[in-house]
């Protein structure tokens, strides 16, 4: 079976010889074709010939087009962006400054024209050509309630959510889920088939219970609405969320869910059940000072928990820079071994 | 009155409604209660309040810690300016985030709670320096250098937390001058922030206010 075969397997239920097996190796791409991340990143066929040499030489199932998260705020303005030698860019000037930016937000009629976005496409078209019928390509997606952050910064955007005229938010919130909307479409039309919905303020980590039945369900059902949730996988940005999982499978119908390394994969595992898609996720934090022992031991420990009955992926956060090597092939050994079906 | 009051405004915390807060303490004020009195008895009691629920409480969240530390500020703020005499102040500290990091959330509930606790902060700003840490740390004889991290690379790099400890090692002020270290990724590793060579770290803004008046105390007993 084909790695694309595989998770649709764990997806559906059906028999498979293993689990998919889904690693984030995002940061490693500049040091694996020897460019700074300026370089990198400037090119998409660079940062699709890095994702396709890192699944090559490490095994596992899926390719990304996400270059670094601040990608989005490019689409929305953005022209600031802090790169750093040791870890992810980072969006360092933000698009709005003061309230009065939000009427002057503008996304764009068509985002596939949008100079920002003609590296993903160049990126994403070498991806599906290479691997696009055999391999999961990934998209990352972030949730109108929470790309606010990456244009105002968390602080401002805390302080609107929270105190600010509900006009304003609600004006800022209108036009970022009409940019997922549109962002959404052109991922699924240039061949992402794994959309990875981030969505932070979707979990009650971020916001209480009653924020998040309020203001979260709603903008993150007007996010989904047009597009649907057809390969959509909810993740809290590593923010536990297993107290909301049952609301977003019945409310906003998706299915698959990437859960927090802080959460009890057991608990979210017993409430996803066989409905849906349990991805188990490891503390790659932790990675970096873990001895591959440790490493392979906590592999194994969520293999046996999220293995039984099916329905189940492993993989990782983003991958820090600094786990060594040795533990991102000692994490991708026991993935394949204790993830392997009898 | 005084359990009514701190009862209202534990609720208006809790609840991250500042208007409802500052309604409470308009009206404590009205009936007689000191500018003293609202932080000592009530705005202080609730940030511990607010400590020990984040620990205890599932559902406690971001947008709480920060409302806890914007109310606690504001309302510090505005009744220090009815105060018959400066307060006693605890300490000082010098915070920033690491070099390379922007994300200024996690300082801003630290320095909020800090305030309402009569902790003296002095505010270095967005990626910072390693050596500046230092340097303001000296020149404005603080106790402790606080640095947030919210990314790996931050928390853990050459640049940022490690060499300001390197650097209080090479000129001989780690008797003088602590290092607390905070931002998610010491949340995923309990163990990393020894590892970079803090002294302390917190799991959220509202608890760093507490590791860090702990810090102070310890260090001008001994």
């Amino acid at each position: 079976m084909t790695p694309l075969q595989i998770l649709a397997a764990a997806i559906d239920g059906t028999p498979a010889p293993r689990i998919p097996v889904f690693s984030s190796l995002l940061d490693q791409g500049p040091r694996e074709l020897g460019l700074s991340p300026r370089d990198y990143y400037a090119d998409g066929a660079k940062v699709a010939e890095g994702q396709l040499k890192l699944r090559a030489r490490y095994g596992y199932d899926n390719v990304w087009s996400l270059f670094y998260v601040g990608k989005e705020a490019e689409l929305l303005g953005c022209d600031d962006i802090l790169f750093a030698d040791d870890g992810p860019p980072n969006v360092a000037g933000f698009v709005i400054q003061s309230y009065d930016d939000i009427a002057k937000l503008e996304v764009p009629e068509d985002l596939t024209a949008h100079p920002a976005w003609q590296e993903t496409a160049k990126c994403l078209n070498i991806l599906r050509d290479e691997v696009g019928q055999t391999h999961p390509i990934c998209a990352y997606l972030t949730a109108s309630t929470t790309l606010p952050a990456m244009l105002m910064g968390m602080e401002k955007w805390l302080e609107l959510l929270l105190t600010g005229p509900a006009d304003l938010r609600d004006e800022l919130l209108r036009k970022c889920s009409d940019f997922y909307r549109k962002e959404v479409a052109a991922y699924r039309a240039a061949g992402a088939n794994v959309l990875v919905y981030s969505s932070p303020f979707g979990s009650t980590s971020f916001l209480g219970m009653k924020r998040f039945q309020s203001l979260a369900m709603p903008w993150m059902k007007r996010d989904l609405a047009p597009g649907g949730v057809a390969n959509i996988v909810y993740y809290c940005g590593m923010a536990a969320f297993n107290n909301v999982i049952a609301q977003v499978m019945d409310e906003l119908k998706i299915n698959a869910h990437y859960i927090s390394p802080l959460a009890d994969l057991a608990e979210a595992k017993a409430i996803i059940g066989e409905r849906g898609l349990t991805c188990g996720v490891i503390d790659d934090i932790k990675m970096i000072r873990w001895t591959p022992e440790q490493t392979r031991a906590e592999v194994r420990r969520l293999c046996e928990i999220g293995k039984v009955s099916g329905h189940f992926l492993f993989g990782t956060g983003v991958v820090p820079l600094s786990v060594p090597e040795e533990n991102i092939r000692a994490m991708l050994d026991a993935a394949f071994e204790f993830g392997a079906y009898p | 009155m005084l359990d009514r009051i701190v009862k209202a405004y534990n609720e208006a915390v809790f609840e991250t409604d500042k208007e409802a807060a500052f309604e409470v303490v308009d009206g404590a004020l009205a009936d007689g209660l000191s500018a003293e009195d609202v932080v000592f008895k009530v705005v202080i009691p609730a940030v511990e309040e607010m400590m020990s629920n984040i620990t205890k409480d599932p559902d406690a969240n971001l947008a709480q810690h920060f409302m806890t530390a914007q109310i606690a500020a504001e309302v510090t703020e505005k009744m220090l300016l009815k105060f018959e005499r400066p307060p006693e102040i605890i300490g000082r500290v010098v915070m920033g985030t690491a070099h390379g990091d922007l994300h200024s959330l996690g300082k801003r509930i630290v320095m909020g709670c800090l305030k309402a606790l009569m902790v003296d902060v002095i505010d270095l700003g967005v990626n910072v320096p390693a050596e500046r840490f230092i340097d303001a740390a000296v020149a404005e004889n603080a106790q402790v250098i606080a640095i947030s991290a919210m990314m790996v690379h931050t928390a853990t790099g050459d640049n940022g937390a490690s060499k300001v400890r390197r650097l209080l090692h090479e000129r001989g002020l780690e008797d003088r001058i602590k290092l607390v270290v905070g931002g998610a990724p010491y949340r995923f590793d309990n163990g990393l922030y020894q590892a970079v060579g803090a002294d302390a770290w917190a799991a959220d803004g509202v608890n760093a206010g507490r590791v860090i008046v702990d810090l102070i105390r310890a260090l001008k007993k001994s």
